[in-house]
């Protein structure tokens, strides 16, 4: 008899929990699908000034953590996500209030992602270049002066205007010359292709605007090119380890990792932004 | 070689005194101690639950038809357990950790209270079938002789089968514990700041792999080797008692 009881209770207790942790779930996932109508009309960050004391999204180790860092000391907690489209998950589900990303790569994210925008002042301006080991002036040199080249005869241009910009994409993508000579071996490009136009992932191919350009370089250099995806903040170890030729990611030239690697001419301007909800 | 030992140091600085890295070290060393605790009395007590409705069922309706109601709704939690402890066991823990952050909580705005449920969920499929082989292991003769001295069910699982039952299993407990600790090291995927994460943050500031990733590793061993050394002490106490 008290078996039975005991077998019963036990029983009852597991529904229970069942039932709470079944019933948590609903009343999440509801409040998850009314959470875009709540949080934007509270939108927390609505400028610059709103940065102290937010909740700010970042990919971690990206010129964008670096800057938002700064606002630790004036209370904002700084949540680092392995990709940035991690952080862009998280904001709209209002888990933080705004991301700090490269501008090219959030006008990506917005347009995937309804509901959110991109302030209209830039968060700060910055210059892309590739890293090279310290050690190895040689290919610096060389990719200058391919860079250089490219420059000069508009391939460049052309390279980031076939991904940026409504009217001119797709429409004037860089092709590999007939009978190229790769006789010097490969080069390895270290990059994190989540960072779109820059480098992304599309049919299975680490494509954009610095695949584009490396290949370019390597062209004119007499290389095979060989892109190895890795995370972001990985890039630069690999470099300097020489586990990679050169790093190029939509990489901005700052101090500290000046310290650690050499950069080559920078190739293009970009900007930070904030997303937000709204 | 003074060259090579002022460069060791000038490293040594930027990874652990520069903006205070240390002290970050310290908070993450904290956050991964509180999710591992908190996720382990998690595991423990819904472990227990799970093991004991399949442990009952495994004795008393193995093999046996349905006699009464209290049976059937037995039989239809072992079947939710079971179902639990297959689907727990058979996906990657950080999977879970991203499906309990983003999908089944994706309004809260702790990541933490995420992880702690992630990883105590994890944690109590493993523990449910630990404790179960345990509870399992207890011969049958101390079933009915406790039976036969007038204790009830209840009074027979409490006194004399978990008791023996924990001192078989504390070994591979402290196994699940120990993995529990480790497996803390993927929170950083919902931007937690435990101790890989402020590795992987330092990392990513200094540009420099050794001290980072080779400090985290102590730490990790440090906190297993005391984990350790209190699981052994509570087995040699154990083991005193028997006579």
């Amino acid at each position: 008899m008290k078996k039975k009881i005991i077998s019963g209770l036990l029983a009852l207790s597991m529904l229970c929990t069942a039932a709470v942790s079944l019933t948590a779930c609903n009343s999440s996932s509801d409040s998850s699908s009314s959470q875009p109508s709540a949080s934007s009309t509270e939108a927390k960050v609505k400028s610059i000034d709103d940065l102290a004391g937010a909740k700010i999204g970042v990919q971690l180790g990206t010129t964008g953590d670096i800057y938002a860092s700064d606002y630790e000391k004036e209370g904002s907690t700084i949540e680092r996500y392995n990709k940035g489209a991690d952080a862009v998950l998280a904001l709209t589900q209002g888990k933080i209030d705004c991301v700090i990303i490269d501008n090219e790569p959030a006008k990506a994210f917005v347009a995937a992602n309804q509901g959110l925008k991109i302030l209209d002042e830039p968060f700060a301006e910055e210059e892309y270049a590739i890293c090279v080991a310290k050690n190895n002036t040689e290919l610096r040199d060389n990719i200058n002066k391919a860079l250089k080249e490219l420059r000069e005869d508009g391939t460049i241009d052309k390279i980031i205007n076939n991904y940026i910009g409504d009217d001119t994409k797709g429409k004037t993508p860089y092709e590999t010359p007939e009978g190229t000579d790769t006789s010097k071996g490969e080069l390895h490009m270290a990059t994190n292709a989540t960072f779109e136009p820059y480098e992304y992932q599309e049919g299975g191919k680490v494509v954009g605007i610095d695949a584009m350009i490396a290949q370019a370089i390597c062209d004119k250099l007499g290389y095979k090119l060989v892109i190895d995806d890795m995370d972001f903040d990985a890039i630069i170890t690999a470099v300097q380890s020489g586990k990679a030729d050169f790093g190029m990611a939509g990489m901005t030239v700052n101090e500290e990792r000046k310290q650690s690697i050499n950069f080559t001419d920078t190739y293009t301007k970009a900007k930070q932004v904030i997303i937000v909800n709204g | 070689m003074e060259q090579f030992f002022s460069e060791i140091a000038a490293s040594f600085e930027r990874t652990f005194i520069t903006d205070d890295r240390w002290l970050q070290l310290l908070a993450g060393l904290g956050v991964t101690v509180e999710i591992t605790l908190l996720a382990a009395v998690i595991g423990v007590v819904l472990g227990f639950l799970i093991a004991i409705v399949r442990s009952t069922h495994d004795m008393q309706l193995m093999g046996r038809k349905c006699s009464k109601p209290s049976d059937y709704l037995l039989k239809v939690l072992n079947v939710i357990c079971n179902i639990y402890i297959t689907v727990i066991r058979g996906t990657p823990v950080v999977i879970q950790l991203m499906i309990i952050y983003y999908v089944v909580f994706a309004s809260l705005r702790e990541g933490i209270i995420a992880a702690i449920i992630a990883f105590g969920l994890n944690s109590a499929a493993y523990v449910a079938e630990i404790v179960r082989s345990g509870i399992m292991s207890i011969d049958k003769g101390q079933f009915e002789a406790s039976r036969s001295l007038g204790f009830d069910y209840k009074s027979t699982m409490i006194h004399v089968v978990i008791p023996q039952a924990f001192k078989n299993i504390l070994p591979a407990l402290g196994n699940e514990f120990i993995v529990l600790v480790k497996e803390t090291s993927v929170a950083g995927y919902v931007a937690l700041k435990d101790l890989t994460y402020v590795g992987n943050l330092i990392r990513s500031r200094t540009y420099e792999a050794f001290f980072p990733l080779i400090t985290i590793a102590i730490i990790y061993l440090i906190i297993v080797l005391i984990l350790t050394f209190f699981l052994k002490k509570l087995e040699r106490r154990l083991r005193n008692s028997d006579h």
